[in-house]
């Protein structure tokens, strides 16, 4: 228990420190933001001055963060530079579209990465093991964002089966899911089918085998449950991988995400909307790994010994 | 990424362990490595070499989007009537200087990181280790988008951006085989001698940690190029005229409906590099790893 309230501690101090990374990188950045917005050489310097003050920008550095993150514990993350929107409101828009593209890719990962592992490690050497190697190192080679590109091309734009942009329904879903999971999918495939492999030449397999005990019963009540462990911990390695491809993903398919949308902030200056949304992201990661870490801790005794922290 | 890396164990088909070796190493990875290195040496003269630089920054808009094996442009031309094949090779030479900057550079830090996590006491461990944490909080392309921020778009931005994150992962690997290098007899025997810690880890650590080091900086290359190409897809890394072949399928896409060609061109040359990079990593790994070729 001691352990549980340490690492989330650990976790409040390692936002706490990312929040100090976006908030320097976002506001030291040159090119203020007032710039970007009322041009410099048409505008007088007190309206300027007025625009600066009323955004806080004079203060000094550290009081600028830390009226920042007042703000952002009370749920205040400031308004957008540009439609003057609150910032939360437009994040809280793209969040779900964001999650539900996560979500699908991580349950296609998953839920067809394990079995396809699990078959595979089963026949060893046969077809499908030779298919999934050839599959698994095909899609690890292939950027996704090219992936994403081919099947543009061939299923939208040659035979129109798809669509490839927006997310007016269901169907939209389809595409950037499909490329979000490619990669992950091979990493859990190959990983359950090498841990597989592993438990089923172990020496208590062996015994079990020499007891009698029938093959069905030792895959299933033995072997799978011991592999399932470094898949468990590649799940919450996997959240951030996911999450910075859905940054390409997002942008690719026009889905009006979290990813999508902070390239644009990013590319506009709107410092409010890009640094709670890279803050968010970085959350999300922490709360992913200590998670993680948490629950490899209740499925594995054997870590329980290790006190490093790891993420 | 690095984490997945390590996580992932090699598979070595069974007819692997019996193939000619030279000088320990076996054909198939000298030939991917000498691919690799013909590949990058072309990209880098043609995009480095003065007389090339016409080559792939000529425009003729009275030749847009010539299909290839077209005269004078065997790979084509893209939406400026640039010459294809030479835009690809100048785009695969950004390519591979971005790969190795950040393998460099990744390296480096996560080499001075790791040892003095792993050798220099408890508290230098403790600060790396939360160092290292606050990096992995960042997907990598996640912190390029906010160094874009920061700095401006370029290819320097996602040089450093990926650099800065993909060091983290590396540190905790060779902080670990530091840990149990530490305990070697040799060791002891350099701290009676009376060395100093500096010098045990320049003597003794990094020798030793060359063999992981290697295997994974063909994995950060590799790593990076895509990185570059997704970056420049966005419109955050390289910025015109510098040729990349991301900005090559962000141009790509953007005329999708005219012609596949620059997207299957560029697209394939990405995925055919980090194809020969990753078997060439996992055939040095299983070279310096006698254990995976033993198992089994």
């Amino acid at each position: 228990m001691s352990y549980v309230i340490k690492r989330i501690g650990y976790a409040i101090l390692i936002m706490f420190l990312a929040s100090l990374v976006t908030f320097a990188a976002l506001r030291v950045a040159p090119g203020s933001a007032v710039t970007s917005i009322l041009d410099p050489a048409r505008t007088p310097p007190e309206v300027i001055e007025r625009y600066k003050e009323e955004l806080g920008l004079n203060l000094p550095i550290w009081q600028q963060y830390v009226n920042y993150m007042a703000n952002v514990l009370r749920g205040n993350f400031g308004t957008s530079l540009f439609d003057r929107r609150p910032v939360f409101d437009l994040i809280a828009d793209a969040a779900l579209y964001t999650v539900v593209l996560a979500f699908a890719a991580f349950v296609l990962a998953f839920g067809l990465g394990v079995p396809a592992g699990v078959i595979a490690a089963l026949n060893r050497g046969g077809w499908f093991d030779r298919v999934i190697r050839w599959v698994t190192s095909a899609f690890m080679s292939i950027p996704n964002f090219v992936l994403a590109l081919l099947l543009v091309a061939i299923l939208g734009v040659k035979m129109r089966f798809l669509p490839v942009s927006g997310a007016s329904g269901p169907a939209n879903l389809i595409l950037p899911a499909l490329v979000l999971a490619a990669d992950p999918w091979s990493l859990t495939t190959r990983v359950t089918r090498t841990a597989v492999v592993e438990q089923l030449g172990a020496d208590y397999t062996r015994t079990l085998r020499a007891r009698g005990v029938s093959r069905m019963r030792i895959n299933w009540r033995h072997v799978l449950r011991n592999a399932l462990t470094p898949v468990v911990s590649l799940g919450s390695v996997q959240i951030r991988t996911l999450l910075g491809y859905t940054l390409i993903v997002e942008v690719i398919f026009r889905w009006p995400g979290m990813g999508s949308q902070l390239v644009q902030a990013i590319l506009k200056r709107d410092y409010p909307v890009a640094s709670a949304l890279a803050l968010l992201l970085a959350l999300v990661v922490v709360i992913a790994s200590t998670v993680g870490d948490l629950l490899l801790r209740a499925v594995d005794p054997r870590i329980r010994s290790n006190q490093a922290v790891i993420s | 990424m690095v984490t997945s890396l390590v996580i992932a164990p090699v598979d070595v088909p069974e007819s692997r362990r019996h193939k000619k070796r030279i000088g320990g190493i076996t054909i198939p990875t000298w030939i991917g490595v000498g691919l690799l290195a013909l590949c990058a040496l072309l990209g880098l003269v043609v995009l480095l070499a003065p007389p090339f630089r016409n080559l792939w920054t000529a425009q003729d808009l009275r030749a847009t989007f010539l299909p290839p094996l077209s005269s004078g442009h065997p790979f084509g031309t893209d939406n400026l009537g640039r010459d294809l094949m030479w835009r690809t090779l100048a785009g695969l030479g950004v390519s591979v200087a971005v790969g190795l900057g950040v393998a460099f550079l990744a390296v480096t830090l996560g080499l001075m990181v790791g040892i003095v996590g792993g050798y220099f006491g408890r508290a230098a461990d403790v600060t790396s280790n939360i160092v290292i944490d606050v990096t992995w909080a960042f997907p990598a392309i996640l912190l390029a988008v906010v160094f874009a921020g920061w700095l401006g778009p370029g290819l320097l931005t996602v040089v450093l951006a990926l650099a800065l994150t993909e060091w983290a992962g590396f540190s905790r690997i060779i902080r670990g085989e530091v840990l149990s290098l530490r305990e070697r007899d040799y060791v002891s025997a350099a701290r009676v001698l009376g060395r100093n810690k500096v010098a045990i880890s320049l003597r003794h650590f990094v020798p030793n940690l060359l063999p992981v080091t290697l295997v994974l900086a063909v994995y950060f290359v590799a790593g990076a190029i895509v990185a570059e190409a997704g970056l420049s897809f966005l419109g955050i890394g390289a910025q015109p005229p510098t040729p990349s072949l991301g900005s090559t399928l962000a141009q790509g896409r953007d005329y999708l409906t005219r012609t596949w060609w620059p997207v299957i061109l560029a697209g394939g040359v990405l995925t055919l590099t980090v194809l020969l990079l990753n078997s060439v990593s996992d055939q040095l790994r299983e070279h310096f790893d006698p254990r995976i070729g033993r198992r089994r």
